[in-house]
This record gives structure tokens, sequence and C-alpha cells, in this order.
């Protein structure tokens, strides 16, 4: 009785962990193809999401309020995942710049690494930064009305975890804490590795 | 006796304009920038003792260009920034400018801020009053 017991718990699948902020989707969905560039001028592609997890935060830098906001929270959550005992390597966090047009490499490579030094920048034309946030439900559009050389930028806030297997996994909604995102992370890192 | 009559209306004017006890400002704080940032925000509490509704209607600042009044809203999971003409803090009510909500949004000065620096605003208000107030620059979440 107790022999099957245990041999029934081996053979059944691990459930979903139950996370206390982010949603994981029912199914990994992979991402296609992009070309970005990153803040050192280097590609960033589908490859650069191979064999990592990445959290990607959609946003621009002449946002004064939720984007600083938002980048400050993940550095705190790095800084929770640096303390964990166990984690072999830490996710990459990528910045992707809805505002292409002024966020020039030279300029995310002072605006990234000041939130963590490990924190990635990322941007690329119009037609392969819609393509990213297409596939990962991001939506973001300039303020009409707004001055030509100084405009707003409306964006999702959602922050994404992708597997590593370049597959977008789960999604962090507002309001973000990052103990919880970090616990979350955690969980579902658990749960990817139980079911390889 | 001419220039001495001119101080004083001078100096009675700016004790009138300045003099509302009613308002407090607490916790003023502007958050540090990355270096390349064009745009800056600065938060604070605004708390009305009075009877009657409080509007602050400009802010101005040595430290700064310009100082906008606006809000971040986030609707169905999109922000969008706000101008606002005005904000209203009610009778002995408050109102918190707080990350994700009402704040100042200012163009980065030439000279960076960084954490330690202290800025001063100017808030004036639809009944004339001004209130001054200090406020720190933090490196904050």
């Amino acid at each position: 009785m107790l022999l099957a017991a245990v041999l029934l718990a081996a053979c059944s699948e691990p459930l979903p962990p139950k996370l206390s902020q982010g949603t994981l989707l029912p199914s990994a969905k992979p991402v296609a193809a992009f070309q970005l560039t990153d803040h050192r001028g280097q590609p960033f592609t589908l490859e650069n999401l191979k064999d990592n997890w990445t959290f990607a935060f959609f946003g621009y830098t002449h946002c004064p309020d939720v984007c600083p906001t938002s980048m400050a929270m993940l550095a705190q959550v790095q800084r929770k995942l640096e303390q964990q005992d166990g984690l072999d390597k830490l996710p990459q966090v990528v910045f992707v710049s809805v505002d292409p047009e002024r966020d020039t490499a030279a300029l995310l490579s002072e605006y990234v690494p000041y939130f963590h030094a490990s924190f990635i920048g990322a941007s690329g034309d119009e037609q392969n930064t819609l393509n990213l946030s297409r596939q990962l439900g991001i939506l973001y559009g300039k303020v009409e009305g707004s001055a030509a050389d100084n405009y707003l930028i409306d964006h999702s806030t959602a922050i994404i975890l992708l597997d590593p297997d370049g597959a977008f996994r789960a999604v962090f909604g507002i309001p973000h804490e990052p103990d919880a995102i970090a616990n979350d992370f955690l969980a579902i890192k658990t749960y990817y590795e139980a079911t390889q | 006796m001419k220039r001495t009559f001119l101080t004083l209306i001078l100096s009675t004017w700016s004790l009138l304009a300045t003099a509302d006890s009613t308002l407090q400002i607490e916790n003023a704080w502007v958050r540090e920038a990355p270096p390349s940032a064009h745009m800056m925000a600065a938060y604070m509490t605004l708390k009305n003792t009075g009877s009657g509704e409080a509007v602050l209607t400009q802010v101005d600042s040595p430290a700064f260009g310009h100082v906008m009044l606006h809000k971040s809203e986030v609707v169905d999971g999109v922000a969008r920034m706000i101008h606002q003409d005005e904000i209203v803090i009610p009778a002995q009510g408050s109102v918190e400018l707080k990350p994700g909500s009402f704040h100042l949004m200012m163009p980065a000065p030439e000279k960076r801020l960084v954490e330690g620096d202290r800025v001063d605003f100017i808030l004036t208000f639809s009944n004339g009053a001004t209130t001054r107030v200090q406020a720190d620059v933090r490196k904050k979440p």
C-alpha cells in the first residue's frame, strides 16, 4: 500500500506552483526570433534568452515615475536572489525600450546599469520592438499631442518572465512586491526543473 | 524713505503670501535619477488643516527650469502620465504625491543631483498663498 503510494507520487507530474503575485501561463509560449541591440552595442536576440531566466520590462528613459520605480524594484528582486543559497545563476533583467527614437545604446549604457550592474538595456527598430512586445502581450504608444521632442509614451507595466528555452512563462502585474516576485520566481524555476 | 517704504511693502506682501499655517508639506523628496535621465520626479505629502479646500496650481524650483504637475495612472495594465492643471487638497485632508500616482515632473538639471543633495520647491496655491519646501534627493525604490 505504502509502496503503491510512493510509486504513484513518483510517477505523477508536479503541480504548478501557487504564486503570490505572478500569473503562470498554462503552457509556456515560445518566442519567435527578434533582433535588438543591447546597451553595449551588441546584438540581443532570441539566442540571448536561451539558457537564462529573463525578467523583461518595457519602458523608456524619459519616464520619470513608473519606469525608475519598476527598475529599482527589479534591482531589489535581484539583490534578494543574490542572497539565495543554491541559486546557480541569477536571472537576467532586460529593459526593453519602447522609445528607440531617443533611447540610444549610449543613453541606455548610462541608464540601465545604474539600477544594477547586471541589468541589460535593449532597443531596436519599430518593427522588432513591436514584434517582441506583441509576443509578450505588451502594449505601448506615443501620447498624441505631446511635444515632438518631449513626448510621453503610454506603456504596459507588466514584468515578463521568460524561461531558459526562451519561452514566455509568467507575467507579473502591479503592484510589484520584490519579495513576492523573488519567491514566485524560485517556485517557477523549481517547477520548470521538475518538469524537464 | 521711499525705498524703505517699498521694502516694507514687499516684505509685508511676502509675509502675507507665504503665511498659510493650514498647509503642511511633509516628506518631500526627489528621486535620484540615472546619469543619462532627462526627467526627474519629486514626491511629498500635502496636508490641509483648513476648513476649505486648497488648490495647488503651480510649483517652481531654483533647481529646475520647469516643474510640472503630473499623475501616473494604470488602466488595464497600461501606465500613462496625465498633466494636471491643479491638485486639490480637500479641507481637513491630504494628498500624497507618490510613485505611481501624483508627482512633480522636472527636466533633469545639467549638474546631476545625487543622494544627499537638497532642493527647494515653492508651491503656489489658488488663493495666492505660497509655501516653500526643501526636498531631499534620495535613492529609493
